[in-house]
């Protein structure tokens, strides 16, 4: 499973999340392409108050900068994490609700 | 254009309400009506985030102008998250100025704590983006903790500052009957002591429990007219001078330098050019302080201190009341509270007092010019308003 960055076909900036607009140019075309895996942790929060779809006391989030220098929000499973420490990322469920699963980046140490 | 004056002024308490969020948005407003001396209105905003999900209310400006009979007077709701007081401020504004009203009432309510907890974090969190940053479990108090490790590594500032700040916005509130908190903290209490770490846990590190706003209902109000009424109604003559808005991108991760603001510097320039003031001429503000660091990054952004330097400003007390710069002389959404469709509204309250010289216990002294930054999602939009004592 990927996520997916949105390529600016006129310019080629790597729109993440995706937007009508190129947030760069304003064209309208994209391209989608996969995110890269590995990148590095920018910084991150172990956050105790969570809403109540999660069933879990404590939660690591954190910003990550792919390796083509997008970045991206993810959640972060490493014990004791450190800005600026290599990362890279698995995609699995995040998120679920009462009808639907999400899928997006968790990243732990490489 | 033609110029705005603040006519009248009325708030609730910002705490627990046990009332229908229409009487929260009624109560301030019958007192701002009371305090101008007007018994009707051309046109009423009301500034509200959460009616719709947390109170199951929606068109609630219809309710509103009813339960005050100022019908057939136009009303409207305006929702921009916790910039919405601000927001609807500027759209009365708008209104005044351009000649379409001569009397606009701007009131500001919300209800939060009908819900329980959960459901009020995970309300609050829909202003993420939904699929970069909510399902994640990304909240507000998790982008402020990404931003204050940053801000730390970057400028050197710490948790002592932060607690500084919560300290400060305490030691305020005590002095305001409205305000949510009325807990005098100390610097032992939440930081050094041998009890610090019971009393002030993380939250979302680096930030604790001290550093972040409580939920709160309450309700503000403001009514704007023309210079023409406000010469009638006998008020001290405040004028809002100058209103400024800029917007940033919705997800975080996207902005080029994050751990600047910059929908606050440009809202703020933009403010106090309209004003034709300097934020060194400002004798009083009010900051969105939802998490103590962004007291500290809008005292930089907005122009009162150089970047970087707004925890050295603390620091030496230069924003306590009797400094060069008092800052929430509320309370501050840390101990004022921040019921969040109101918050706005309830800044240029007291700025108005403040500008008055009804602020009592915590009145700056000769208070002529005031200023407000009111803070939409995490700094993707942001509504700042400068306010003018004359005669």
């Amino acid at each position: 499973m990927e996520i997916y960055g949105y390529q600016c076909s006129k310019c080629g900036h790597i729109n993440y999340p995706n937007r009508t607009l190129c947030g760069k140019c304003k064209n309208n075309a994209f391209v989608p392409v996969p995110l890269p895996k590995a990148g590095k942790l920018l910084t991150f929060t172990r956050l105790s108050t969570l809403p109540g779809d999660f069933d879990v006391p404590e939660m690591t989030l954190g910003i990550v900068e792919l390796s083509n220098g997008v970045r991206v929000t993810g959640q972060v499973e490493i014990p004791k994490p450190k800005m600026g420490m290599a990362v890279e990322s698995t995609v699995q469920v995040v998120r679920k609700d009462e009808y639907n699963k999400y899928y997006g980046m968790v990243f732990r140490a490489k | 254009m033609r110029e705005v004056y603040v006519v009248g002024i009325g708030i609730t308490s910002f705490s627990r309400l046990e009332y229908p969020l229409v009487e929260i948005a009624g109560y301030p407003a019958m007192m701002a009506l009371k305090d101008a001396g007007l018994s009707s209105v051309d046109h009423v905003y009301v500034a509200n985030m959460g009616a719709g999900r947390l109170n199951k209310q929606t068109g609630l400006a219809s309710a509103v102008v009813d339960h005050l009979a100022l019908t057939p007077a136009g009303a409207e709701a305006i929702e921009n998250g916790p910039a919405s007081g601000a927001s609807a401020i500027k759209q009365g504004y708008m209104a005044v100025a351009s000649g379409l009203h001569d009397t606009v009432l701007v009131t500001g309510a919300e209800r939060m704590r009908a819900a329980n907890s959960l459901e009020t974090t995970d309300f609050v969190a829909t202003l993420t983006h939904p699929l970069a940053e909510y399902i994640y479990g990304v909240t507000l108090p998790s982008l402020a903790g990404m931003f204050t490790r940053l801000y730390m590594d970057k400028y050197g500032v710490t948790s002592r500052h932060l607690s500084m700040v919560a300290v400060k916005a305490h030691a305020n509130a005590m002095l305001n009957p409205f305000a949510h908190l009325h807990e005098l903290i100390t610097m032992d209490g939440i930081e050094d002591g041998p009890d610090a770490g019971t009393n002030n846990p993380m939250v979302a590190d680096p930030l604790r429990f001290y550093d972040c706003c409580p939920v709160s209902d309450g309700g503000a109000c403001l009514i704007l007219a023309t210079g023409e009424v406000a010469k009638k109604l006998k008020k001290p003559m405040v004028r809002l001078a100058g209103v400024g808005q800029a917007t940033d991108t919705h997800a975080v991760h996207e902005r080029k330098d994050p751990t600047e603001v910059t929908a606050v510097r440009l809202a703020a320039q933009q403010a106090f050019g309209m004003a034709g003031f300097k934020p060194s001429q400002v004798d009083v503000a009010e900051l969105h302080d939802a998490f103590t660091i962004l007291e500290i990054v809008e005292s930089e952004e907005a122009g009162f201190f150089k970047k970087g330097e707004g925890h050295k400003a603390l620091e030496k007390g230069l924003t306590k009341i009797g400094g060069q710069i008092p800052i929430n002389t509320s309370g501050g959404l840390k101990a004022k509270g921040h019921p969040v469709g109101a918050t706005g509204v309830g800044q240029a309250h007291e700025i108005v007092l403040q500008l008055r010289g009804e602020a009592g216990a915590r009145q700056v002294k000769g208070a002529k010019r005031g200023f407000t930054c009111n803070f939409g999602g995490f700094g993707n939009n942001v509504v700042c308003l400068a306010f003018q004592r004359e005669g």
